[in-house]
């Protein structure tokens, strides 16, 4: 809990206001002020955004335009650029090597960290505190410290430059900030469920997975969503700890372009383009659960 | 948020039956334990339950343990021996690699832009997007509208963004210069990525295009938070709207800002993309950041063991800051 809140609790005791001062929004009426505010929004969005559309924009246009004038805008729309993206690099198999990645390490991630996070809960006293703590340090642990050693390791035992190798990665980077946000859920389920799961005869994993799992829905949704978006747009781990001799993910690939294909700028704007709208799509699904998760993982933490 | 009261249920619920752990040792809540309450056939305590629940642990512990905690040792003994990064063997050098980066100028050149990078964006960021959450929060229409519209920038990865900018930024043909040509302002346009003299600021620049987004949706989520009464009631007292914003709404969202400037420094420590697409360090070493000096030095330049020394102070510096920057910021919300 943050210590807005504890401010807010001390500051404001429930008897002394009245309740329901708040004007309705739907009844306020437009103000000028209002429409300044939005002005001042929109040109700070189209500020940051503007890149990204020219980007978009240039991704449309052919070679010839590109050549005789680099940074102009499209005359006529052309797919061109995407078809040869996939068919003179190896970007088909950088973006199916992401999405592995991805799948793969969000799937583990759901599977490990909730019951990890409710062991540490429930076994509770000096070993759960020790754990959480062991945890938690790993937030402060940044990548580099770790990335020459784990280099090293995958070498010896040959599972350098594999998927298998960034999902572990991923996996042991992640776990920190998982069991953080899990822990802080936990808490607030009421035992007696489970006591009650535990009275009919289930043992703790039955009343993990078909009890409480399903509570923390909310938490999960957040979490996979935070995640997905982080590995899908990495690209430090999988530079480090996949060679040349991968297709690499789509951030690694674009990379390798720009050291190659630099009169085809055109390709490299479409790779980019192509990396983005996965992001896009999660985040317009799941926008709702997104908010919320990132905000309550911020007040939590 | 939502989940508060919820929360706090389950605290007393714990208090009432001792069967969770105290408060995290995050938050040290005083610890109110009814005295020996019988634990012997209750959930998740006494012998057998409590190997179960460790048994739940166990996975996310190995992996985490063989991941971050291990190899994060495994470095610091490197870090005093002369590894190459690929022979079988090496020596242990004692000392010797860090009198070598506590004097050696590239170093201290990357220290000082991780600083510039990393505290100036993080500045920078903070400022733009309270700004942007004092406005949204402003807002009586299409709220929702305007939150995913100043959200959406945010999805585009630093790397991407870099890579776009990249493009930008070229000195013969990147849009910047041809707008500034166009303009008449000639002298203006330079070669950005290549003058040493600017190329930090520039990083700096392109480094604040990313993490606003999340950064605006936590001050948000916050200022949604502070009661409308109190703000109406500074108003009737008489307060202007700067009275109103310093002595309410800034106390009372004390705590994001805490958060926000903690997670944006921990970022800026390990800038990392930008460098790598934009310069690659260069011209020269004049662009490394601390990141990327542990990159090029430990993969790209076979001084692993340099590597590992430098990775080790990184850590150092990541903790002290972090703790130390957060410790001086609860305290301030405290006094707020």
């Amino acid at each position: 809990m943050s210590a807005a809140d504890a401010t807010r609790a001390q500051v404001l005791p429930k008897t002394t206001l009245p309740k329901k001062t708040r004007t309705p929004r739907e009844k306020k009426k437009w103000t000028p002020g209002e429409i300044v505010v939005m002005a001042v929004l929109s040109v700070l969005v189209i500020a940051v955004a503007a890149p990204v559309f020219y980007a978009l924009l240039q991704s449309f246009r052919s070679y010839s335009e590109i050549t005789i004038d680099p940074m102009g805008l499209p005359t006529a729309f052309t797919l061109d650029n995407y078809i040869a993206l996939f068919q003179q690099t190896d970007y088909a198999e950088a973006l199916l090597n992401t999405l592995i990645i991805t799948v793969g390490t969000v799937v583990l991630l759901v599977a490990i960290v909730p019951m990890a996070a409710y062991g540490i809960e429930r076994v509770g006293g000096w070993t759960g505190r020790f754990l959480y703590v062991l945890f938690i340090a790993g937030l402060m642990i940044p990548f580099q410290v770790r990335m020459i050693p784990l280099v090293k390791g995958f070498n010896d035992v040959g599972l350098y430059s594999t998927l298998t190798a960034v999902i572990l990665v991923h996996l042991g980077g992640a776990a920190s900030f998982g069991i953080l946000l899990y822990c802080s859920f936990i808490k607030g389920i009421p035992i007696e469920v489970e006591e009650a799961a535990h009275v009919d005869g289930a043992g703790r994993l039955r009343t993990f997975w078909l009890i409480v799992f399903p509570m923390l829905m909310p938490v999960t949704s957040a979490f996979v969503i935070i995640q997905a978006l982080g590995l899908w747009n990495d690209f430090f781990v999988p530079l480090v700890f996949l060679d040349s001799s991968s297709a690499g993910t789509i951030n690694v690939a674009i990379n390798r372009m720009i050291g190659l294909l630099t009169s085809q700028w055109q390709l490299i704007y479409t790779g980019a383009i192509l990396a983005i709208i996965p992001s896009v799509a999660i985040f317009a699904g799941f926008q709702r659960y997104f908010i919320k998760g990132m905000s309550v993982g911020a007040v939590k933490g | 948020m939502s989940d508060q009261s919820s929360m706090e249920g389950g605290v007393g619920v714990a208090s009432a039956t001792a069967l969770l752990p105290g408060d995290s040792p995050l938050h040290a809540a005083p610890e109110t334990r009814p005295p020996a309450l019988p634990r012997r056939g209750r959930l998740g305590i006494a012998g057998r339950g409590r190997l179960v629940l460790l048994g739940f642990v166990a996975p996310a512990l190995v992996i985490y343990l063989l991941m971050v905690i291990v190899p994060s040792l495994q470095s610091v003994q490197l870090s005093f021996t002369n590894w190459d990064g690929i022979s079988e063997g090496y020596d242990y050098v004692g000392t010797k690699n860090y009198q070598d980066i506590l004097t050696d100028d590239r170093f201290w050149n990357a220290v000082r832009n991780t600083l510039v990078l990393g505290l100036g964006s993080a500045v920078v960021i903070n400022i733009i997007a309270l700004v942007a959450a004092l406005m949204l929060d402003r807002l009586n229409h299409l709220q929702g509208l305007f939150r995913t519209a100043v959200y959406l920038p945010a999805l585009v990865s630093a790397f991407i963004m870099a890579t776009i900018w990249k493009y930008l930024l070229n000195y013969n043909f990147g849009s910047v210069n041809s707008v500034l040509r166009d303009l008449g302002l000639p002298d203006w346009a330079r070669d950005w990525l290549g003058d040493s003299s600017i190329v930090v600021w520039v990083i700096l620049f392109i480094t604040c295009f990313t993490l606003g987004g999340n950064t605006t949706l936590i001050y948000l989520a916050n200022l949604q938070s502070v009661p409308q009464e109190l703000l109406e009631a500074a108003r009737i007292d008489g307060a202007g709207a700067w009275k109103v914003f310093w002595n309410v709404t800034w106390p009372m969202i004390a705590g994001a800002i805490t958060v926000n400037m903690t997670l944006a420094m921990i970022a800026g420590w390990v800038i990392f993309d930008q460098v790598m697409v934009l310069t690659s360090g260069g011209p020269g070493f004049v662009s490394e950041t601390m990141a990327f000096f542990i990159y090029k030095v430990g993969f790209g330049e076979y001084r692993a063991g340099f590597g590992s020394a430098a990775a080790v102070v990184l850590f150092i510096v990541v903790i002290i800051s972090t703790v130390g920057a957060n410790a001086y910021m609860r305290k301030r919300e405290i006094q707020a």
